[in-house]
């Protein structure tokens, strides 16, 4: 069981791979602007630097509170983690685990707004309005697209919807649209550049983070990149059949290439697109996007009776 | 033993990992011009892992260019406070290393040395970029 928790595929695999996969980030969106971008340990680096420093609080917050958040987002990411099948490996499932999957990935966010909430600063209480303000706009598309696979293949279980797709047909051919939706709703999720709405460095500095440093900073960073990791892995399981094919060694070579190709699609779309305004975002997503999402619930309802 | 390598660790993160606040105690611009210049495909500083923050409580460095003003006094003191401890100041221009071309202005106190210690002085008016870039490199080496 520890060895669960603590390596495989617990904190040690998803530290490597959050890691891993800050560094093809950013590497990747320097590239797109022309710069060389940073070396390969940066993420580590820097993670190690502000364990290193201190830990400076606003007078009059909390402390107990504005400690145990990120903790607990980091614990909620990481436990979501161990649900996840990769390349095809299940170590923990059980019906109904995509909603407790789903539930915990959207957990992070709620945390983001009472961070900004509790840290008392003009920049922080915007910027946790502003979470609160995106968290409603981009999760009910994105739950609504979840569920198409899982309606498609009639299970909750990450693992049935894997494999059953191996059998049958990905779910991405039947559903693009659905693909698109979660694509948008896992940028939202990650709060990354074209929805950096609650964080946006131009207008808020840093959002809800404003007050945070040292040790609980670097935990904030962290429970983000492995919410990146284990949202990607979730998307390719869901949508992609989580590659899985005959062999064992084709399997994780198809389940790394399709989570890269999701990676550099975020760095992509960070790279290319500037910040919605909030209103924008908003009108997005409750005018088009909540709409299109329950088309596709019934475009998979009626299908099913088709058949 | 174990806190000897544990040091090291921390000091080899340290040297790898600068993230870098800007603040104008009362420049003219110009130096802040050339310092963003760092940040463009040209010169990249991301490469030596040093990355722009606009938060204090984020930062590693503080760096000031210009004179420090009667106005801005106050602000840099309590920018300098919000930093966590290990931190640095860097100073850009030789406004802010001496008072430059401001000197014994009525409304400037002097070089930013005047207001809070400063660990690196890189004069020049503006000072070009690769100078800022070595600068950055030799507090690298200095720091433990
Ligand atoms: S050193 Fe020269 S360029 Fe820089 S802020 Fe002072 S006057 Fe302006």
């Amino acid at each position: 069981m520890s060895f669960k928790v603590l390596v495989f595929p617990g904190f040690g695999f998803l530290f490597c791979l959050a890691m891993l996969a800050e560094w093809i980030d950013r590497r990747m969106i320097a590239r797109f602007q022309g710069r060389v971008g940073p070396p390969v340990f940066q993420p580590l680096a820097d993670f190690i630097k502000l364990l290193g420093k201190e830990d400076l609080l606003p007078t009059g917050v909390n402390e107990k509170l504005m400690a145990a958040l990120p903790l607990i987002s980091l614990a909620a990411c990481l436990t979501a983690g161990m649900y996840i099948p990769v390349a095809g490996v299940s170590v923990n499932n059980f019906e109904g685990d995509l909603i407790v999957v789903l539930f915990l990935l959207s957990l992070p966010s709620l945390l983001y707004f009472l961070a900004g909430w509790s840290s008392i600063g003009i920049y922080s209480i915007l910027g946790g309005n502003r979470a609160l303000l995106q968290f409603f706009s981009y999760e009910v598309p994105f739950l609504l697209a979840l569920s198409g696979p899982a309606i498609l293949n009639s299970s909750w279980n990450i693992t049935d919807i894997m494999v059953n797709q191996s059998t049958s047909i990905w779910a991405i051919f039947v559903l693009p649209v659905g693909f698109m939706l979660a694509f948008f709703g896992l940028i939202g999720k990650l709060k990354r550049d074209p929805l950096d709405i609650p964080k946006a460095q131009s207008e808020i500095v840093a959002g809800p983070l404003t007050e945070f440093s040292g040790r609980k900073l670097a935990i904030w960073h962290l429970a983000n990149q492995i919410q990146t990791v284990v949202g990607i892995f979730l998307l390719v399981d869901t949508y992609f059949g989580g590659g899985v094919i005959e062999s064992r060694l084709a399997t994780f070579l198809l389940f790394s290439f399709l989570a890269l190709l999701i990676l550099v699609s975020l760095s992509v779309m960070s790279a290319m697109y500037a910040r919605l305004r909030i209103d924008q975002l908003a009108r997005l997503g409750w005018k088009r996007l909540i709409p299109l999402s329950l088309l596709q619930i019934a475009f998979i309802v009626w299908m099913g009776k088709g058949f | 033993m174990t806190s000897t390598l544990i040091q090291k660790v921390f000091r080899w993160a340290r040297r790898k990992s600068l993230w870098v606040l800007h603040y104008n105690s009362g420049g003219c611009n110009g130096c802040d011009i050339e310092f963003l210049d760092l940040l463009t495909p040209r010169y990249d500083v991301e490469r030596l892992g040093i990355r722009q923050e606009s938060v204090p409580r984020h930062a590693d460095i503080l760096l000031c260019t210009g004179p420090v003003t009667r106005q801005s006094r106050d602000r840099v003191l309590q920018i300098f406070t919000q930093i966590p401890e290990p931190k640095w100041v860097v100073v850009v221009g030789s406004c802010g290393c001496s008072g430059g071309v401001f000197q014994g202005s009525d409304y400037v106190l002097g070089g930013v040395d005047q207001v809070i210690p400063v660990d690196l002085y890189i004069p020049g008016c503006p000072c070009r970029p690769e100078i800022i870039i070595e600068g950055l490199i030799k507090l690298l080496e200095k720091i433990e």
